[in-house]
C-alpha cells in the first residue's frame, strides 16, 4: 500500500523531469488557446452580475459588486416571466426523456440479447440506425402536418413525441450494446428459478444496465433541452415556447437590456453545465460512443 | 454509416446456441414498441417528404390540399437564386469547415496524446462549447462580433488595427465566414475527443518500440500513429461534414441567413420556405430537403470512397 504510493510519486516525478522546455512552451500556448475558447462563457457570466448601465459604459469590466438582481428579476418580474419558459422546457424534456427511456430500454434489451435473435433482427436494427445519419430536414415537414392533423400544435405533446423520436435511434443503440455485453449466466440462473421475460428485464437486467441508462439520460437531456428547429416550428404561441425560443425572442425584444439577457443565457445553460461539471467523463463517453465504432 | 458494423457485432455474439423454440411473445413485446414508434415518427415522415416533393401542399381552410405537379418543384430549384446561393454557401462551409476542424482537432489530439500537464482540464474545456445550445452560441457571438463594442473589434482597435474592425455581420462578404468560425468554435472539441479516443486504442508497444529506435514524437505521430488513426479520421471527417450540411441552430440565431441571404444555408432556407414566408406550400421545401438528402448521401460516399482507396493502396 505504502510502497505503491511511493512508486506512484516516483513515476510522477520522473514524468515531471521529462518535461522539456518545448513541452512547457506548448503547455503555455495551449493554456492561452483554452482561455480564448472559454472567454465567451466567462464574459457571459460576468455580464449577468452587472447592470446594463455598467455594461454599456465598459463592456469588458468586472462587476463592481456581485448582484443577483438580474436573476431575481427573471424569476419574479411578471413582465418577463422567464420562469414560464423554464417550466415549459422542463416538462417537455422530462416527458420526452421518460418516453425515450421506456422505448429504448425495452428495444435495446430485445436487440441486445441473443435469446431474442431472429432472422430479421439485424436488418431491423440497421434500419433503426439508418436514422442516425439523416438530417432532420428530411422528415420534419410531414412531422409538422402529422402533429397539426391531430391538433397537437402548441401543446407539450408535439415536442415530447418528436423529441422522443429523435433520441430513439442512438439510445436504443447504446442500450443494445450495453445489454449485449452482460453475462448470460445470470439470465440462465434466474430462468431456472422460473423468472419470465418481462420480470427478467425489469428486475434483473435493467438494474445491471444502470450506467447505460444514466448515459442516455444525460445525452438526451442535453439534446432535448437545447433543441431549436422543432421548437420554433411546432410551438409558435408565446406561452408554449421552450426556453431556447424564448431566449431568442427575449433578447430581440429586450435588445438593450444586456444584463437581463446575459442572466437568461446563464440560467438556461445552468442545468446542462452543472451536470457536465460533475459528470464530464460520462458526458464525453456518451456523446462519442455512438460515433466511434464502425 | 456510423453504426452499421455494430449490428454485425451483435449478430456475431448471437449465432452461438439457438434454443429450440423462439420466445416470439417476448420478441414482439420488446421490439414492437420501438419499431412502431420508428415507423410512425421517422420512417413515415421520410417517405412522406418524398411524396410531398412531387406535389404542392397548400393549407386552405384548415385542410391540406395536395396537387400532383410531377418534377416541377425540382425544376424550380435550379431557377431559384436564393436556393443557389444557399447551396453555394453550404458547400463552401462543408468543405472549409471540416478541413479546419480536422486540422486543429488532429493537432490537438496528438499533443494531448503525448502527455502534457493539465490535459484533463484542456479536454473538459474544449469539449464544453459542444454542450451549449445553438441559441446561446448565436446570441453571444452576435455580441462578440458587434461592430461598436464587440470583443473582436475592441481588441482590434486596442492594438491599433482599426481598419480591420469591420461590421462583421452586416457586410456581404464576411457573415458566412463568421458562421463558419463560430460553428468551428462550438464543434472542434467533439472531433478532438473522437480522435483522441481513436488514438488511445493504438497499442503502446508500437510507440515504445519506435521511441527506442530514436524516433521523435512528431515522427511517431506522422509515420506510425496517423496511418493507424485513418479509419477514425474518416469517420470523424464524415461526421463533421454531415454536421455542417445540416447545421441550423447557430446560423438561425447568429445571422438568420442575412443580410440579404449572404449567409443563407440550405437548412435555414428550407425552414423559411416551409414555415417562415407565407408561401403556404410545403411541397417546394420538401423538394429542397429531398434534393439535399441526395447531396449529403453522395458527399458522404465520395469522402468514404476517396479516402479509403488512399489508405489501402
Amino acid at each position: 500500500m505504502n510502497l505503491e504510493a511511493l512508486e506512484k510519486i516516483r513515476i510522477n516525478l520522473r514524468s515531471f523531469k521529462r518535461l522539456s522546455i518545448k513541452k512547457i512552451l506548448l503547455t503555455i500556448g495551449l493554456l492561452f488557446f483554452t482561455v480564448l475558447v472559454i472567454i465567451p462563457f466567462i464574459w457571459m457570466i460576468l455580464m449577468s452580475f452587472r447592470t446594463t448601465a455598467e455594461i454599456l459604459n465598459d463592456p469588458y469590466g468586472l462587476p463592481i459588486e456581485w448582484r443577483w438582481n438580474n436573476y431575481w428579476q427573471l424569476i419574479v418580474d411578471p413582465k418577463i416571466a422567464f420562469y414560464k419558459y423554464f417550466v415549459n422546457s422542463t416538462i417537455i424534456t422530462i416527458g420526452a426523456l421518460i418516453l425515450t427511456l421506456i422505448l429504448s430500454t425495452l428495444g435495446g434489451y430485445g436487440f441486445g440479447r441473443k435469446r431474442y435473435d431472429f432472422k430479421f433482427r439485424t436488418p431491423l436494427f440497421t434500419l433503426l440506425l439508418f436514422a442516425l445519419m439523416l438530417p432532420p430536414q428530411i422528415m420534419y415537414i410531414p412531422q409538422f402536418t402529422m402533429i397539426a392533423q391531430y391538433g397537437l400544435l402548441n401543446t407539450y405533446w408535439s415536442l415530447i413525441l418528436l423529441y422522443a423520436a429523435t433520441g430513439l435511434p442512438v439510445s436504443t443503440y447504446l442500450m443494445a450494446t450495453y445489454f449485449s455485453q452482460l453475462p448470460v449466466e445470470m439470465e440462465e440462473a434466474a430462468r431456472i428459478d422460473g423468472c419470465g421475460d418481462l420480470r427478467m428485464f425489469w428486475q434483473v437486467m435493467l438494474p445491471l444496465a444502470r450506467p447505460a441508462v444514466a448515459t442516455i439520460i444525460l445525452i438526451n437531456f442535453m439534446h432535448f433541452w437545447n433543441e431549436l428547429l422543432l421548437a420554433v416550428t411546432m410551438n409558435t404561441q408565446p406561452e408554449m415556447r421552450t426556453i431556447q425560443v424564448a431566449m431568442m425572442n427575449f433578447v430581440g425584444e429586450h435588445g438593450s437590456n444586456y444584463a437581463i439577457a446575459a442572466a437568461s443565457l446563464v440560467t438556461s445553460m445552468l442545468p446542462v453545465l452543472i451536470l457536465y461539471i460533475i459528470l464530464s467523463d460520462r458526458f464525453i463517453e456518451g456523446m462519442t460512443a455512438g460515433a466511434i465504432k464502425g | 454509416m456510423a453504426g452499421f458494423a455494430i449490428g454485425q457485432e451483435i449478430k456475431k455474439g448471437s449465432t452461438r446456441n439457438s434454443p429450440a423454440r423462439k420466445p416470439w411473445g417476448a420478441i414482439v413485446m420488446f421490439l414492437s414498441p420501438v419499431m412502431l414508434y420508428y415507423l410512425i415518427f421517422i420512417l413515415y415522415p421520410i417517405l412522406a417528404t418524398f411524396f410531398y416533393s412531387f406535389h404542392t401542399i397548400e393549407a386552405t381552410g384548415g385542410k391540406l390540399v395536395t396537387t400532383f405537379v410531377g418534377l416541377q418543384n425540382f425544376f424550380e430549384l435550379f431557377a431559384d437564386d436564393i436556393f443557389l446561393i444557399s447551396v453555394k454557401n453550404t458547400i463552401i462551409w462543408s468543405i472549409v469547415g471540416p478541413l479546419m476542424e480536422m486540422l486543429v482537432a488532429t493537432l490537438l489530439a496528438f499533443i494531448i496524446f503525448f502527455k502534457i500537464p493539465f490535459s484533463n482540464f484542456f479536454r473538459t474545456a474544449w469539449f464544453a462549447p459542444m454542450l451549449v445550445s445553438g441559441v446561446i452560441v448565436g446570441l453571444v457571438f452576435k455580441w462578440i462580433f458587434n461592430f461598436d463594442w464587440g470583443l473582436i473589434n475592441v481588441s482590434l482597435r486596442a492594438i491599433g488595427l482599426d481598419d480591420l474592425a469591420l461590421n462583421w455581420l452586416g457586410r456581404r462578404d464576411t457573415p458566412l465566414w463568421v458562421v463558419i468560425f463560430v460553428h468551428f468554435w462550438a464543434t472542434f472539441g467533439y472531433s478532438f475527443v473522437l480522435l483522441l479516443a481513436g488514438l488511445s486504442t493504438i497499442s503502446n508497444e508500437l510507440i515504445e518500440a519506435a521511441r527506442i529506435d530514436g524516433a521523435s514524437e512528431p515522427q511517431i505521430s506522422l509515420k506510425i500513429l496517423f496511418p493507424m488513426l485513418m479509419p477514425t479520421f474518416i469517420t470523424v471527417l464524415i461526421l463533421s461534414f454531415m454536421g455542417k450540411m445540416r447545421a441550423f441552430h447557430i446560423v438561425w440565431v447568429l445571422t438568420n441567413g442575412g443580410p440579404m441571404h449572404f449567409s443563407e444555408t440550405v437548412a435555414t432556407y428550407v425552414q423559411k420556405r416551409a414555415f417562415g414566408w407565407s408561401t403556404l406550400d410545403l411541397g417546394y421545401p420538401s423538394a429542397i430537403a429531398v434534393f439535399w438528402f441526395g447531396v449529403v448521401i453522395v458527399g458522404v460516399s465520395l469522402i468514404n470512397r476517396w479516402l479509403k482507396t488512399r489508405v489501402e493502396y
